[in-house]
């Protein structure tokens, strides 16, 4: 279970990016968290393993916060899954998806190259459950269209078997027809393996699709927390448009507006 | 339900309507300014660097060659040498009674025998006066002979290079980690990496050579040493910048799985930077090559070597053969490293 625990985040500059997230997701669960560019959906999966430290505030998985020391053990347990891929262009496909091993490879083997059977046979597996063939294999990955580019991140995500993945924006830059093929991948891949995925996107038909349960957010706050059912059209509407959640006409219950984060701050 | 979309069209401002915008001429007086301060300058430094004598002698030069004036210092000096260096030298001949332990029956491959009359200048001990003697002298001529030393002299040149270049990728690789901001273990070791490299930068092969010859005696040691050290301080700079440059997409990536400094520099910095680092390996390997040739001046070893020893006795028929060698294996070596670079990037 990911627990957020009061997450505040000022940038430098001022900013406030999120302003006292505080929510839980089951294990298992493919939790959507929806918005428009700038809302804060990047820095809150960054909270999560630790790319972004917050500035009040702590992420648990499982009850094991995220700190310095904790980092190493955390950060093997989750995935992340990004929105251009970040695959490194000039190394072949099959040493990409085995890059999600280096954790936990020692640097004599990382820098030889040099991986055990099981090791090169699991990557091989994944990558055919990605739907890559074994032609791919040494091509670089550059070589590859953007879909199949990211069918490579997914693989590379789940070489650890890991407890979360976090999808930043995984099919931001995808047509309408690929982003549904790879989220469709995320979410079976995620149900076979009991994996809770978290998964930022800004498109509303993916989100009500493919989420377990969606999470609104607008300003770095939570604006709506509730199934793909109870997100109707209305809150679509001020998710986006609106001038404020709370003008918008809502049943009780799923809004979580949080106005503590002033003193979140002045605490910090 | 959902709320219609307002569509608001576009203002376009009516038809004769003053537009307030403007853009500015492209210069000013003070671009005028610097023009002239820059001249200025040119002209202050051209002088001190003797710019216009330069010009007024390769006039002259070029005006001899028309013959436009009959005097040119410059034609006069190149056509001196060039009359001494042609025709460059291939074979030797040397006088066969250096050669005590030689078997006549059997020579050595392309050798001959050739009996030569030399004129010697000898003192009459009667009229103390010189006189000229002719004698008979047979020499050993090697129609090759000199060739192959040149040939011999340059592969060592070529050796001593490939051995300075790797010297200096060994020692740049670890240098180029430290002193790139993003992997560096902290300020000290920044700060301690570049000024290594700046310090290695700063010393020219030559004075380096020069040193290194004391230390470790004529020959090849001080050449590959002062190549390999140059170098490293110029591969150090240039990987380092690299991986400060490489795209950050891959590191972040693996950053995030928690995969640790070493494992990220290899696996999502170097395949990104490889091409780069080939390409200036390849241009070290080119310039060693060249700088090998002139550190040998200092006694270092190799072609250079030859090249002094035979300049300074006046044998500019034999210095042109090395040029020519010079120039071939450059050329080919630029044609070599043009082709592997197609290749691997």
């Amino acid at each position: 279970m990911i627990k957020f625990n009061q997450i505040s985040k000022q940038w430098p500059d001022g900013t406030k990016a999120l302003s006292a997230i505080d929510f839980d997701i089951p294990k298992g669960q493919f939790c959507v968290i929806l918005g428009p560019s700038g809302a804060g959906k990047s820095t809150l999966l960054r909270a999560v393993n630790g790319l972004m430290q917050p500035t009040a505030g702590h992420v648990a998985i499982d009850g094991v916060e995220f700190a310095p020391q904790t980092a190493r053990e955390l950060r093997h347990r989750v995935a992340m899954i990004h929105q251009h891929f970040n695959l490194t262009l000039r190394m072949s496909v099959a040493a990409n998806v085995l890059a999600g091993l280096l954790p936990v490879v020692s640097n004599v083997r990382a820098l030889l190259g040099w991986f055990t059977p099981e090791q090169r046979a699991k990557s091989c597996a994944l990558l055919d459950r990605v739907g890559l063939d074994p032609k791919h294999l040494h091509r670089r990955a550059g070589e590859l269209s953007g879909g199949q580019q990211q069918r490579v991140g997914i693989a590379r995500a789940f070489m650890l078997n890991p407890e979360v993945v976090l999808a930043d924006e995984p099919v931001a830059s995808l047509d309408p027809k690929i982003s549904r093929d790879i989220l469709t991948l995320i979410r079976d891949a995620a149900r076979e393996r009991n994996t809770t995925v978290l998964c930022s996107l800004h498109q509303v038909d993916l989100a009500r699709e493919f989420g377990d349960r969606i999470v609104g957010m607008r300003d770095g706050r939570i604006v709506f927390d509730g199934t793909p059912a109870e997100f109707t059209d209305e809150r679509v509407e001020a998710l986006y448009h609106g001038a404020r959640w709370e003008d918008a006409p809502t049943d009780a219950g799923s809004d979580t507006v949080i106005d503590e984060f002033e003193s979140q701050l002045v605490a910090a | 339900m959902v709320p219609t979309m307002e569509i608001k069209p576009i203002p376009v401002p009516a038809m004769g309507t003053k537009v307030e915008w403007h853009l500015d001429q492209p210069y000013r007086a003070r671009h005028l300014l610097i023009l002239i301060a820059v001249i200025a300058l040119l002209l202050f430094t051209g002088h001190r660097t003797e710019m216009d004598k330069m010009v007024v002698m390769t006039g002259q030069a070029v005006g001899n060659i028309v013959g436009l004036n009959s005097e040119s210092q410059v034609v006069r000096g190149l056509s001196r040498v060039g009359e001494s260096m042609w025709p460059p030298v291939i074979a030797t001949r040397e006088e066969l009674s250096r050669f005590p332990e030689i078997d006549r029956n059997n020579l050595p491959l392309f050798a001959s025998i050739e009996v030569r009359e030399v004129e010697e200048q000898r003192m009459n001990v009667d009229s103390l006066e010189m006189e000229k003697h002719s004698t008979q002298v047979e020499q050993l001529v090697q129609p090759l002979g000199y060739a192959w030393t040149v040939f011999i002299k340059m592969l060592e040149t070529i050796e001593i290079a490939l051995w300075g270049t790797l010297l200096s990728v060994v020692l740049s690789l670890p240098l180029a980690w430290f002193a790139a901001r993003n992997y560096t273990v902290n300020h000290f070791t920044y700060t301690l990496a570049r000024g290594t490299i700046s310090l290695l930068r700063s010393m020219p092969e030559l004075i380096v050579a020069l040193f290194l010859v004391l230390a470790y005696g004529f020959g090849p040691i001080a050449g590959v040493l002062a190549l390999g050290l140059h170098a490293a301080g110029f591969l150090g700079k240039f990987y380092a910048e690299d991986i400060e440059n490489a795209d950050k997409k891959p590191q972040e990536a693996l950053e995030a799985i928690g995969a640790g400094k070493v494992k990220t520099l290899w696996y999502g910095v170097m395949p990104q930077v490889v091409p780069q680092y080939i390409a200036y390996t390849l241009y070290i390997l080119d310039r060693n090559v060249r700088m090998a040739t002139v550190i040998g001046l200092v006694g270092a070893g190799g072609i250079g070597q030859e090249l002094k020893g035979r300049f300074d006795m006046f044998q500019y028929d034999h210095v042109a053969t090395i040029l020519i060698a010079i120039f071939i294996v450059v050329f080919l070596l630029d044609q070599f490293s043009a082709r592997l670079r197609a290749k691997l990037i």
